[in-house]
């Protein structure tokens, strides 16, 4: 136990000594995280207290179906966290050289195994952590709990809820190993990516929102009744039920009823966690040669392609793009974190495209709730596209590494080199973007549609440019572990400042969306006048967004190296 | 070749290179010497374009590498004190990466490539990836991506640090072909026994100051003039500046 103190302290200590060297740079830095999180934190409070009001109280959507979409979001935040933490688990459990550091040294291998994975956990969740404490906030505020009861809710079922989901995937990760030895990675890989799907797939098929919303809206207006018969059984075994459940009887006043949801969820965590250690204790040290084997194995299967790589072919480009475009293909399609996870987020962006059709449908003449879906479909779109841009565009100036003296000493001009650099990933993330605004919109008239297209089109650059200006400004060339880059505080801050853009956003197309379906339900015209104002400051804000955050990545690429 | 004219680079109020004139002529091949944090690197840094100068100028064949830093950077070929490459790219795809930003045309790589793998002896690793490269092969891939595009001016720092005997050995002998073929070569080191072997010109920094600038004959001379070795001259030279400059 010593050992693992000591180990932390240090960590600790190493943490705040880099954040402490006081320069104007790191003081405005500071300053800058410190407003824009405080800020952050403050809106997502209100926010959390607007968007339930404006949901119970405008839509008359009803407490059950709040707590059931609740549930599906938690589902969702539960998978990402999962994963994030299997891939993240490899990388800093078996490829980091601190782990082969202190593997040298006198430490049980269980120790160490610990050790990191507290780390990976708190660093990664970090910001989550901050949203769901924020939004809580609001919700404990609007639901007027108390106190005990809050704390309550984060100590004993947001936290246990969040270190499942990190214990289970460090567990998947052990096992995988583990089979990988005897049956192959590839195999094995396999069978996870599959099993994922076929329950994401699962998910939705069992509890589809859609049947869900028609079920609960034929006891229209009784709709604030306990609909546990519509809850189907399988869906009682997982996290985020006894979560939600939980969230809907402390919000009713009934904390008995949510006592036995707060045991069950300390009760797993407790239980993933345990098996978590145990199966570091016995597997962890044998793995970490596994994995060293499997490495050298895959060495010597990469040696034999080696001679046909794309880089020594010729394309169409001049050879400074072709060069530069083919290296970073290739430094991204050999970088199992990087294909790993944009193959995740893909699948989820595909479940989340297929899972809505038809939602809008939903809504019938309903005009607030088709204005609501309207831009709630928009929002998430931008999630998805700030996620993207945050994942892989964030890192880009960081994952050049120690190696790009190359190019800095090279005869390449700063705009062709950022041009070269960030075209593939923008015109890659701008196709996604604009095949979710059309799949999303696609039930709602051909004019919206265009709004939708139009509007997504400078939100996609705006994020993109302020993710790559930010990666500029926090950029981190030791570090080579892109999900590291993405989850730091630079990354953090920067995900704020995408989530207030992408507020900015929603407030100027609130009225003209809510106008145009009101006067399309009074006067049956479909008027597109609201839309020209907002859209066009909208459009100017994201030109000043994309020009101000290039100019930061440009200036932070001519800093000394 | 080289000209560097009143060279100054602060880091607050620390001043690294201080004031710095250096001339380095075509064919020379220039050992620069000085003790750790004495500005080698610094200097070195400005010159490559990795570091903006405080003040002054550095031009190279008549070019001034901060006005036209493209063209500057066309003319040199640097081999950095730790070379670090893209882990997960092989040693080829790293120099056709690297003719690339030369603009370099693949057909013309692959003949130049083929005979840098020659000399520099990398033959069998060129299809691994440079992760599981040990120094000297780390340091002779980036001597071969150095090459590629024939600069005017190879800048060099610290080439010997963690190399095997065989690996110092050829890149000794490829510095020297390239000086007998009219390429300058400034060349920042700790190895006085290599200066010694290979330099016809040496330069000593010291706190950012050019303390001493000739060629390796009066280094010699001084060195039998003073009955020492030249560890011992080094040692001597930059001692007595030390002092000079803590007097006044």
């Amino acid at each position: 136990m010593n050992q693992i103190i000591l180990i932390l302290k240090y960590k600790l200590i190493t943490f705040f000594k880099i954040s402490s060297s006081f320069t104007f740079e790191s003081l405005f830095k500071n300053l800058g995280s410190f407003i824009v999180y405080g800020a952050f934190a403050l809106g997502s409070f209100v926010f959390a207290q607007r968007v339930i009001g404006y949901l119970l109280v405008n839509m008359r959507l009803g407490d059950f179906l709040l707590h059931e979409f609740i549930s599906m979001i938690l589902f969702i935040f539960f998978i990402s966290i999962n994963v994030g933490n299997i891939i993240v688990s490899y990388s800093t459990l078996f490829k980091s050289e601190e782990v082969a550091y202190l593997l040298t040294k006198p430490i049980f291998p269980t120790k160490i195994f610990v050790i990191k994975f507290l780390d990976n956990f708190f660093y990664s969740s970090s910001t989550l952590l901050l949203i769901l404490f924020a939004v809580l906030a609001g919700y404990s505020v609007y639901f007027d709990l108390s106190l005990l009861e809050f704390i309550s809710l984060i100590g004993l079922n947001f936290f246990p809820f969040m270190f499942s989901a990190a214990s289970l995937g460090v567990i998947i990760l052990m096992i995988i190993l583990k089979l990988a030895e005897r049956f192959g990675v590839k195999k094995i890989l396999y069978t996870i990516v599959g099993g994922y799907l076929t329950i994401v797939f699962l998910f939705f098929n069992i509890s589809s929102p859609v049947d869900l919303v028609n079920e609960v809206f034929k006891h229209y207006p009784n709709v604030n009744e306990y609909f546990g018969n519509l809850i189907p059984p399988e869906m009682k075994f997982l996290p985020n039920y006894w979560l939600s459940r939980s969230l809907y009887w402390i919000s009713k006043g009934e904390i008995n009823e949510s006592i036995k949801f707060f045991a069950i969820q300390c009760g797993v965590s407790v239980f993933l966690f345990s098996l978590a250690v145990y199966l570091g204790h016995k597997w962890y040290q044998k793995s970490w040669f596994v994995s060293l084997k499997l490495r050298s194995k895959m060495r010597k299967m990469r040696e034999l392609d080696g001679t046909k790589s794309i880089l020594t072919k010729s394309f169409f480009l001049s050879p400074f793009n072709d060069s530069l475009i083919k290296k970073d293909f290739l430094l991204f399609i050999r970088e199992p974190s990087q294909i790993v996870h944009f193959i995740v987020l893909m699948v989820l962006i595909f479940v989340f495209m297929f899972s809505i059709s038809g939602v809008a449908l939903i809504a019938g003449s309903n005009v607030y709730l088709q204005s609501i879906i309207y831009l709630i479909l928009f929002i998430f779109n931008a999630l998805l596209i700030s996620t993207l841009s945050l994942r892989f565009v964030f890192p880009l100036i960081s994952l050049e590494g120690l190696a790009s003296w190359k190019i800095r000493s090279a005869p390449v001009g700063l705009s062709k080199y950022i041009r070269a650099k960030l075209l593939p990933f923008f015109l890659i993330i701008l196709f996604i973007s604009e095949l979710l605004a059309f799949f999303t919109s696609r039930d709602f008239s051909i004019n919206l549609i265009f709004v939708n297209i139009l509007v997504n089109f400078f939100i996609t650059t705006s994020l993109v440019a302020l993710n790559f200006g930010m990666g500029g400004l926090f950029s981190v060339y030791r570090e080579k572990n892109p999900i590291r880059i993405a989850s730091s505080q630079g990354a953090s801050l920067t995900f704020l400042l995408c989530m207030i853009y992408m507020l900015f956003v929603l407030i100027f197309l609130f009225i003209p969306v809510s106008n145009y379906f009101y006067s399309l339900m009074i006067n049956k015209i479909e008027s597109y006048s609201y839309f020209t104002s907002p859209v066009i400051v909208i459009i100017l804000i994201s030109i000043v967004i994309t020009g101000l955050f290039y100019q930061v990545g440009y200036t932070s690429l001519k800093k000394d190296f | 070749m080289l000209r560097i004219e009143k060279l100054t680079k602060s880091f607050g109020d620390f001043v690294a290179v201080d004031s710095l004139d250096l001339n380095i002529n075509k064919g020379d091949l220039f050992g620069f010497l000085g003790p750790n944090g004495a500005g080698k690197t610094t200097t070195i840094k400005m010159i490559t374009g990795l570091y903006s100068p405080t003040s002054g100028s550095i031009s190279i064949n008549g070019v001034n590498a901060f006005e036209n830093p493209i063209e500057s950077k066309m003319k040199i070929g640097y081999i950095p004190d730790q070379p670090f490459l893209y882990d997960k790219l092989t040693g080829m795809e790293f120099l056709y990466f690297s003719g690339g930003l030369y603009n370099l045309s693949k057909s013309y790589l692959k003949n130049k490539i083929e005979a840098l793998v020659e000399d520099l002896k990398i033959q069998e690793w060129l299809y691994k990836r440079t992760e599981e490269y040990s120094q000297g092969m780390r340091q002779r891939i980036t001597i071969a991506s150095a090459f590629l595009h024939d600069p005017e001016l190879i800048v060099i720092d610290e080439p010997m640090v963690g190399l095997d005997p065989q690996s110092a050995f050829i890149i000794k002998n490829t510095l020297k072909q390239k000086v007998s073929e009219g390429i300058t070569v400034l060349m920042s080191t700790h190895s006085l026994n290599v200066v010694e072997e290979i330099c016809n010109r040496v330069g000593i920094i010291m706190k950012g100051k050019l303390i001493f600038d000739n060629s390796i004959e009066e280094l010699h001379r001084l060195k039998e003039e003073k009955n020492n070795n030249l560890e011992q001259l080094f040692i001597q030279l930059t001692s007595e500046y030390e002092s000079d400059h803590s007097h006044s």
